[in-house]
């Protein structure tokens, strides 16, 4: 066969030539946003917080033993707040990291099927409830119920903000944990199983201690949360003046007030440029920071676990593998010593001695019972593990729902608030968040999906892709609050945006941009190498391919990103608070207005107005609903999406 | 081989993984201190059936079974029956060598730990013992207290034949023990289990004509999950009354 071959005309070429290499450029520009973002917080924060070091010195801000920024003379001792947070911390920890391992061993190892369809996307679900309603239901409920069970003054302390950063940690650790989980090697599994190991004696000896990087890492995240999370500790902590500590350490029931909370309370309330301003600016520093540090250490270990799966064949480790188990061993003794003190230091030393005692004859009395028995006593804690876990989503949930519904009217939807909100509807809030979320997908999308792009069909694997991927981790961590306080300095501020739509809707965009490009990422992924290939084949430049035959099937993919950066998007309360919200029932008709939105209705509502409790539960009602239905429909398209992508 | 002295024997044995039929009315008796092998093409079902001996197929979820299987005369899948005792008995090698992230010493001790021996001693004789009879212990006795994934493929595959020696099963099912092997590290192994044959009763699944004619007392031959054909291993070789078989084992199977 003859065949006639019809070279290109030249000034075609050369068009299609620039709109490849201009394509390639944009995507470039589009991947290192994250990296630019991650900076940008990084010096902008820095550049406001930096006179306050100045003034009083780095060491007596960070030493110093109260935090009064309106007293006489004004004292500016952060030590107190990070105490706080760190206390705070870890008693979501104590509450969280049972929780949340019993879970994802149940969601891995111990459920059917059939159970798992059910249970995984109730504890994601957990995870969509934003955090205003959390802060919402823990100031009503979980607050009065610590007041009067037991019998203390107030019940907004340090418990009900680790109850509460609990169970908001809980889905974060146990979907990270399942997933180190289930993918430990199933001959693993099967090699126990063989020499007569019971379930449980498997899961307990082998693939437990086979993921335990990935738990580790877990816990990590977890705890990174746990530390950035602002509306609900703000709601219920007690915020005492002076940020005082509890008296002593160990008081569950004092109020207390963390560093994020000091920055929602009194960002609002500071004249911009005053001592008071770049203190702030210097406690946001040090939480960006603590909470740097955090992922870094998670993006780590996550890393390391990967690379040690796709290299079957090890190199020789570099500490022998005796020293290894030294320093663990070591490293769980001084857990232990840590524990056995603050337990001795809470309780006193016969309690103590107590404890240990009955500890260690459990552990004895454990030995000498059956395997089998063994087996049912550790499935059953477990099953109630994650039993503890729905019935939390269920109390949440049910009492929003009976308290809410009475409001639920088509007037309360569809008219303006009356009476500061005590009456009337949420229309401009719900308008307002509408705004918001629009915005921001509309930048966050295009952004997200061209660094996902470039990563993924561009670049080898390297030091590149590398940087860029930690920066998205990196921004992923990033506390919303400091989210919100860069919007205020840089587009507030420093663009002259002012309280504005638009300031809000950028500072939603950088927020969720890392959500975006990783799930993009996923689905480009599940797109067949041999579909990219037949197109090339054909002759199609890269971007034609892309964009004719990676894109498409990637398409559900990419959507289910961006439901999900909506879901996000739409519950935030603290990334707009200083940049783009009032409480108003005016309806914003040019992005350079604030406006008002449903999060911020709510917190308003339940912090400032009294008598709106209908109205409350109201609007913490229909933020659920779309929240969750969000979510909600991000989850089955997900689970539509994974079924077809078994090619 | 139907006989009084089978210690497994099943009864028109029938697999499904879901809705797909795998095994179809098999009834066989593996006897005592004798290798079986079991041949067949790529996804007859040689797997499945091995591994319905010590009960491994509970792990798969869609996996249904009818009929039989006899234990010294006691049905493993009688309701009462636990499977980890059944695996104490009936020990495992699989395809690919699976030790635990641990130390070849733990993976070794891992199975008489967990049925509650803690007598240092006495671990230490139950490991030095299995790795001997797994003609590994002069390899790795000086490095016992090391990972074992640091050893080679061949040396793995010891290590977790040990592992299931450890626990003095009576019987030791293998999988294809040696795919993963280079000739030298199979020849080991080969070796090993003619060893083997006079304490355990040995069933291997293999596609290595030549490695089922060595070793193997008997041979089955499977094809489409069904048994087609199971006798003396000389007489499968050398005589074959059915015809799938014969083209099996000259390589006319096509
Ligand atoms: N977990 C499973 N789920 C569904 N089908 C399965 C599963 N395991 C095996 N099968 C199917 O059952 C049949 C028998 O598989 P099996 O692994 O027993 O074959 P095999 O003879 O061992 O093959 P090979 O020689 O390749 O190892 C095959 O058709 C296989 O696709
Ligand atoms: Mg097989």
């Amino acid at each position: 066969m003859v065949m006639k071959i019809r070279l290109p005309q030249k000034s075609i070429l050369t068009k299609k030539f620039i709109k490849e290499k201009g394509m390639k450029i944009i995507l470039f520009l589009s991947a290192i946003s994250a990296i630019i973002i991650i900076f940008s917080i990084i010096i902008f924060l820095f550049r406001d917080a930096y006179p306050i070091f100045q003034r009083i010195g780095l060491g007596p801000f960070l030493t110093g033993m109260r935090w009064n920024p309106v007293g006489q003379p004004p004292l500016y001792g952060a030590f107190p707040l990070i105490i706080a947070t760190l206390l705070v911390t870890l008693g979501a920890m104590v509450i969280a990291i049972p929780l949340s391992i019993g879970s994802a061993i149940f969601i891995s190892e111990i459920a059917t099927p059939r159970v798992k369809i059910i249970i995984k996307p109730a504890v994601e679900l957990l995870a969509g409830i934003p955090s205003v309603v959390f802060g919402f239901f823990g100031l009503i409920v979980l607050t009065t119920w610590i007041r009067i069970s037991f019998n203390v003054p107030t019940g907004e302390t340090w418990l009900a903000g680790s109850i509460l950063l609990g169970i908001m940690a809980i889905p974060t650790i146990t979907s990270v944990a399942e997933d180190a989980i289930s993918s430990v090697p199933r001959e693993y599994k099967e090699g126990s199983l063989a020499v007569g190991a019971s379930r449980w004696q498997t899961i307990s000896k082998i693939i437990v201690p086979s993921a335990m990087s990935g738990i580790t890492a877990a816990i990590i995240l977890g705890i990174g949360r746990a530390i950035g999370e602002t509306m609900a500790v703000m709601m219920v902590c007690g915020n005492p003046a002076y940020g005082l500590i509890p008296q002593p350490i160990t008081n569950v029931f004092a109020p207390i007030k963390t560093l994020t909370a000091t920055l929602g309370i009194e960002m609002g309330e500071v004249a911009t440029g005053s001592n008071h301003y770049y203190a702030l600016f210097g406690l946001a520093l040090i939480l960006l920071i603590i909470t740097l540090i955090v992922n870094i250490l998670a993006t780590v270990i996550l890393g390391r676990l990967k690379e040690k799966q796709r290299k079957s064949k090890k190199k020789k480790p570099v500490i022998s593998y005796e020293f290894g188990r030294k320093i663990k061993q070591t490293f769980y003794l001084l857990i232990g010593t840590i524990v056995i003190a603050i337990l001795f230091i809470t309780v006193g030393l016969l309690p103590t001695i107590g404890i240990i005692t009955l500890i260690v004859v459990i552990y004895y009395l454990l030995r000498k019972i059956s395997v089998k028995v063994q087996q049912r006593l550790a499935f059953s804690a477990i099953t109630a593990t994650i039993i503890i876990v729905i019935i939390f989503l269920g109390i949440i949930l049910a009492y929003i729902v009976t308290n809410g519904v009475g409001a639920l009217s088509w007037d309360f939807i569809t008219t303006g608030p009356t009476n500061l909100g005590r009456s009337g509807g949420i229309f401009p809030a719900i308008i307002g968040t509408l705004y918001l979320v629009a915005g921001a997908i509309a930048i966050a999308l295009p952004l997200g999906v061209g660094a996902a792009v470039y990563l993924h069909e561009y670049t080898k694997e390297g030091i590149i892709t590398k940087i860029i991927r930690t920066g998205a981790d990196l921004l992923n961590g990033t506390p919303s609050i400091v989210f919100g306080l860069f919007g205020f300095a840089f587009f507030v501020l420093y663009l002259k945006l002012g309280f504005s739509l638009l300031a809000g809707q950028i500072t939603l965009a950088f927020m969720i941009l890392p959500t975006i490009i990783r799930t993009t990422e996923e689905a480009l992924k599940c797109v067949p190498q041999s579909l990219r290939e037949g197109s090339y084949a054909l002759g199609a430049s890269k971007w034609q391919t892309i964009q004719k035959v990676v894109l498409p099937p990637a398409a559900p993919g990419i959507l289910t990103g961006a439901i999900l950066g909506i879901g996000r998007a739409a519950g935030e309360t603290a990334p707009i608070l200083f940049t783009a919200v009032v409480f108003s029932d005016f309806i914003s008709s040019s992005v350079l207005q604030p406006v008002n939105a449903l999060p911020y209705h709510l917190f308003t509502l339940a912090t400032s107005i009294p008598g709106s409790q209908q109205n409350q539960a109201g609007t913490a009602l229909v933020l659920l609903l779309l929240v969750i239905g969000i979510y909600f429909i991000a989850i089955l398209l997900r689970n539509q999406f994974r079924k077809k992508m078994k090619w | 081989m139907i006989s009084t002295d089978n210690i497994i024997r099943t009864e028109n044995l029938n697999l499904w993984y879901g809705e797909k039929q795998a095994l179809y009315d098999i009834t066989m008796g593996i006897l005592p201190n004798k290798i079986t092998a079991l041949i067949g093409p790529s996804g007859c079902g040689k797997s499945t059936l091995i591994r319905c001996f010590n009960r491994m197929n509970d792990v798969i979820d869609k996996c249904k079974i009818t009929g039989k299987i006899f234990f010294y005369g006691n049905d493993i899948y009688e309701p009462g029956a636990d499977a980890g005792e059944i695996r104490k008995k009936i020990g495992m090698v699989f395809q690919k060598p699976n030790p635990f992230p641990k130390t070849i010493y733990e993976n070794v001790a891992y199975g008489s730990k967990i049925q509650g021996i803690t007598n240092k001693n006495e671990l230490d004789n139950i490991v030095e013992k299995s790795l001997k009879n797994a003609a590994l212990w002069e390899e790795v006795k000086d490095r016992l207290h090391e990972s074992a994934m640091g050893l080679s493929g061949g040396q793995q595959q010891r290590l977790c034949i040990a592992r299931s020696l450890s626990i003095e099963p009576e019987v030791i099912l293998m999988d294809e023990p040696c795919s993963a092997l280079d000739p030298i590290a199979t020849a080991k192994i080969e070796d090993l289990m003619s060893g083997l044959k006079k304490k355990y009763t040995v069933i291997i699944v293999t596609h290595n004509m030549q490695q089922a004619a060595r070793v193997s007392d008997y041979t089955a031959y499977m094809y489409l999950g069904k048994l087609i054909e199971f006798g003396d291993t000389d007489q499968i070789f050398e005589n074959p009354k059915e015809v799938l078989t014969e083209n099996y084992i000259t390589g006319r199977f096509g």
